[in-house]
């Protein structure tokens, strides 16, 4: 690795850093604003002013703003995201850590079907240029990008669970199951847990598999443009050999870049998926916790969705430098 | 000539003085713009139709009205901390609003309501958010409470404090809504399931006689709503206060009609109005193996007392309560006094009529080995009540134990053998069901068994039930009710009159049969229909659905219109 690429690095990494403060300032004052009075949860006819007095005191929401603020961020770099206003005895940390897996779970899952058949589907097409199949391929790719995915997936729901029960309608698994698991490892070896993950799976990469199958379809056409494509054609390997082998391999580097940004991305955009199968993950928990006025619990679940998202940019980012030495070259030119 | 001058002059000055006054107000002014308060459309349609309704129907009052929809927890800042000018978080005190109480048990006494709407004690922080201030029904609602002995006494203070607040027209009642539930009829026996009097099939006497008419004797059941904790000092919302009700057993527990009947206890004797003496039942068990005994009942009681007074730097003492959500049902009690293993006796600070309701069948009975030493540790911190506390396993002594829960997912109960009263089913199982559509797949595909929250359109749950032989709908009247609250401080709501006009304003049957699809009772008090002995009043003042009534009404206590039809002052 050469000192321009460490340089870049560096610049890249600083930049993620400014970006999450930026973010974590504008979290802590958009909830702040946010016309809602997280005592909204505990009025009740019994409610009393000191009660009011001390709910406020018990969370520090008595202290002015700007010592929130200090309080706020110094809690954030010991990676410390307080407690809930809405549940006993756990911390936002206890929330969200049990549910980031399940949402991970779900991300990965959908993303590895929506890549896998993205870019098989996005080779053929581009393979079978012109044909019947490519046009009502590509049709029917757009269609599926642009239909709500909480429609789908109540259509599957209605189908597949409801009319045909071939597949469970939410959750994780039942709770009888559920409440046997000790370990995230039993969890992981339940086949009752994989059967729940595959209509919640299956919505999500409807929806997700229509760019890389787009990206993979043009990069694949540019691609066979190229002279050593054509090379290949003429050294006598086989057709299949010439579009796997050396085509697809090219094609691939932009589709992968646009992999690391998804996990990141679609980890946040679980939210719908996720109330629709009633998924016990980050997505739902962010909704209930908005709903709520649980600003510590909100807080933490968008702090958590930016930090992975910053994340993978970075090592997106990281990607390309090593994948292509012209970008930590640039980077040189600038910095020195 | 010069006494006719004389008498004239008098005239003109009281004349002059009868009428700065009214001069110096509003006569003649226009009547301001009026905004009324409601939920979002998305949050609770319902509530958002009716009130776009009567917005509407004002208007034509010669009213200039603003429909504001805002979300629950905004509203929160808008009404419940914007009484006053000088308090208010919003720009401006609020005017009017559509608000709801919801029923639960301990409500089946009318105290509560009572008391916490309108005793002017309570309008500064408390529930009286209207303002409402009134001696002469202070003294009633005050008197209710004292008169502990005769029940019939208290029922005629009950009837005249809502007569007046009929009459005073301070919040418009219009509905109580009924509660519509599911229960799957074949996988139980119909006439085993209990209506409890303005809660519905979902309580507690359901639970403990609900039949299986199969092997599987499991009660699948969901919510919407998150459990986020089961605490038994620690109010927590519907859903979790339905499972702590099964799993903590009470003293005393409101029975099917309404009624505080002993439960633990075996008997429940008053004394004199001061002093009560409670035996609890022999040979009961904690769920973890330890006797229920007169000591745990007194600790439940002292624990919910528990707290420390603080004094600030201008030297004023204020108390702050360990379980605050409990110390008010618990704050009467003076002394208790332990009498044998399996008696006590309360000693209580005033006579209260309502003690059997809203502390003898409320508080939870806790278990002193395990909650001792939980108070002690969170007296000796500051910044910590029994709010921040969750058990791993709780432990009660109710019919219903605890086996596992997991806060986002479900919570999952099995029957206590031990108990005296054990359920007739074995494993009784709520999960979180965040999507009304899996809610109403899973009761019809036989996935769930009972449902009891429909936060949706009644219509619905009818259309199922019509369409699914196995499933049959329950409704009930709701303890709980529905109405327009009105800032009563400031005007025009300080004027009896306008009020009384805005009430008839309010198309009572149109919103009953076309936005609640006749799954509402008409409501025109804070006590329910459903409560029959306190309704045993003369008729209640009617407000009828009627425009030209309302501007006659106007016109008789000397509003006007000016030629744009818009609404004047006296």
């Amino acid at each position: 690795m050469n000192r321009g690429v460490i340089t870049y690095i560096a610049g890249r990494f600083l930049q993620s850093v400014m970006v999450l403060w930026i973010i974590v300032t504008l979290l802590f004052l958009l909830f702040r604003l946010a016309p809602s009075n997280p005592l909204a949860s505990y009025i009740d006819t019994t409610f009393t002013k000191e009660q009011e007095a001390a709910l406020l005191a018990r969370f520090g929401l008595d202290k002015p703003l700007g010592e929130q603020y200090i309080i706020y961020l110094l809690n954030l770099a010991r990676f410390e995201l307080g407690d809930t206003f809405s549940y006993s005895g756990k911390s936002v940390l206890d929330i969200l850590s049990a549910d980031l897996p399940n949402t991970i779970y779900l991300t990965l899952s959908s993303l590895l079907v929506a890549y896998g058949v993205g870019v098989l589907g996005g080779i053929l097409m581009a393979a079978l240029r012109g044909s019947l199949f490519e046009r009502v391929g590509t049709t029917f790719t757009l269609m599926t990008r642009a239909a709500p995915t909480f429609w789908v997936g109540m259509l599957l729901l209605t189908f597949f669970a409801f009319q045909w029960k071939l597949l469970p309608s939410a959750g994780i698994a039942p709770a009888m199951v559920r409440f046997r698991w000790e370990t995230e490892w039993d969890k992981l070896l339940s086949p009752v847990f994989w059967r729940h993950m595959i209509l919640p799976t299956f919505t999500l990469a409807v929806y997700l598999h229509g760019l890389p199958l787009l990206l993979m379809r043009s990069n694949m056409l540019e691609v066979l443009d190229q002279d050593y494509v054509t090379m290949s054609r003429l050294a006598g390997y086989s057709e299949w050999r010439v579009m796997i082998q050396t085509a697809a391999r090219n094609a691939m580097l932009p589709v992968l870049t646009a992999l690391t940004l998804g996990i990141g991305y679609s980890i946040g955009g679980n939210v719908v998926i996720e109330n629709v199968f009633s998924w016990p993950g980050l997505g739902r928990t962010l909704v209930r916790a908005v709903q709520q006025a649980d600003y510590p619990l909100a807080q933490g679940a968008f702090f958590l969705i930016a930090l992975i998202i910053v994340f993978m940019n970075f090592i997106a980012d990281i990607l390309y430098s090593l994948l292509d030495p012209r970008v930590g070259a640039s980077a040189q030119a600038q910095v020195s | 000539m010069s006494r006719k001058l004389v008498s004239l002059v008098v005239l003109l000055l009281m004349l002059l003085v009868f009428a700065l006054p009214a001069a110096s107000q509003t006569s003649g002014e226009m009547v301001p713009t009026i905004i009324v308060h409601s939920v979002t459309q998305a949050e609770r349609p319902i509530e958002y139709e009716t009130t776009r309704l009567v917005v509407e129907n004002m208007r034509e009052l010669g009213l200039e009205v603003e429909h504001r929809a805002i979300p629950w927890a905004q509203m929160i800042d808008e009404i419940w901390f914007s009484r006053t000018v000088d308090s208010a978080v919003a720009d401006r005190p609020f005017q009017m609003t559509h608000w709801r109480m919801v029923g639960r048990p301990e409500r089946s006494d009318p105290d509560e309501f009572t008391y916490n709407l309108f005793h002017s004690s309570v309008r500064d922080g408390g529930y009286n958010f209207i303002g409402y201030n009134n001696p002469e029904y202070d003294a009633l609602a005050e008197a209710q409470r004292v008169e502990v002995a005769d029940k019939e006494a208290r029922l005629d203070i009950i009837c005249e404090a809502q007569t007046i607040i009929r009459n005073d027209m301070v919040n418009a009642y219009f509905i109580h809504p009924l509660t519509p539930q599911v229960v799957n009829t074949s996988a139980f026996n119909p006439d085993s399931i209990t209506t409890q009097a303005g809660i519905g099939v979902h309580n507690f006497w359901t639970w403990i006689g609900i039949e299986p008419t199969t092997d599987d004797k499991t009660l699948i059941t969901s919510t919407t709503s998150f459990l986020n904790n089961f605490n038994p000092l620690e109010i927590a919302g519907d859903a979790p206060s339905r499972v702590t009700e099964m799993t903590w057993d009470r003293l005393m527990r409101i029975n099917p009609i309404g009624v505080a009947e002993p439960w633990a206890a075996e008997s429940v004797e008053w004394e004199d109005p001061l002093n009560v003496v409670v035996t609890l039942r022999a040979g009961m068990k904690w769920h973890d193996g330890e006797d229920v005994q007169s000591d745990d009942a007194a600790y439940s009681f002292e624990a919910a007392l528990a707290g420390t007074t603080q004094t600030d730097e201008d030297g004023n003492e204020s108390f702050r309560a360990e379980a605050p959500d409990y110390y008010p049902f618990a704050r009467n009690v003076d002394s208790i006094e332990i009498i044998d293993d399996l008696s006590l006796r309360f000693t209580l600070k005033t006579p209260s009529a309502a003690f059997e309701t809203s502390s003898l069948a409320k508080l939870n009975l806790l278990p002193k080995h395990i909650w001792e030493p939980i108070i002690n540790d969170l007296l000796e911190q500051d910044d910590a009540d029994v709010n921040s506390i969750q058990e791993e396993i709780p432990i009660g002594s109710g019919p219903f134990k605890y086996v596992a829960y997991d806060v986002n997912e479900f919570v999952l109960l099995e029957a206590f053998d031990d108990h005296w009263a054990r359920p007739k089913i074995d494993t009784w199982l709520m999960n979180v069901l965040p999507n009304q559509e899996a809610t109403l797949g899973q009761i019809q595909s036989g996935e769930m068994n009972f449902l009891w929250e429909w936060p949706g359109d009644p219509g619905v749950l009818q259309q199922i039930v019509d369409d699914n032989e196995h499933l049959d709908i329950f409704s009930a009247i709701s303890i709980g009710f529905n109405y327009f609250a009105f800032n009563v401080r400031y005007a025009p709501f300080d004027d009896v009159t306008f009020r009384q006009a805005v009430a008839h304003t309010i198309p009572q049957e149109f919103i009953i049969d076309n936005i609640f699809n006749g799954l509402a009772a008409p409501a025109d008090s804070f006590v329910s229909a459903a409560l029959e002995y306190w309704r045993q009043c003369d008729d209640l003042p009617t407000y009828d659905f009627s425009i030209d009534g309302a501007r006659e009404l106007l016109a008789s206590a000397g509003y006007s219109w000016d030629d744009d039809g818009r609404l004047l002052y006296p």
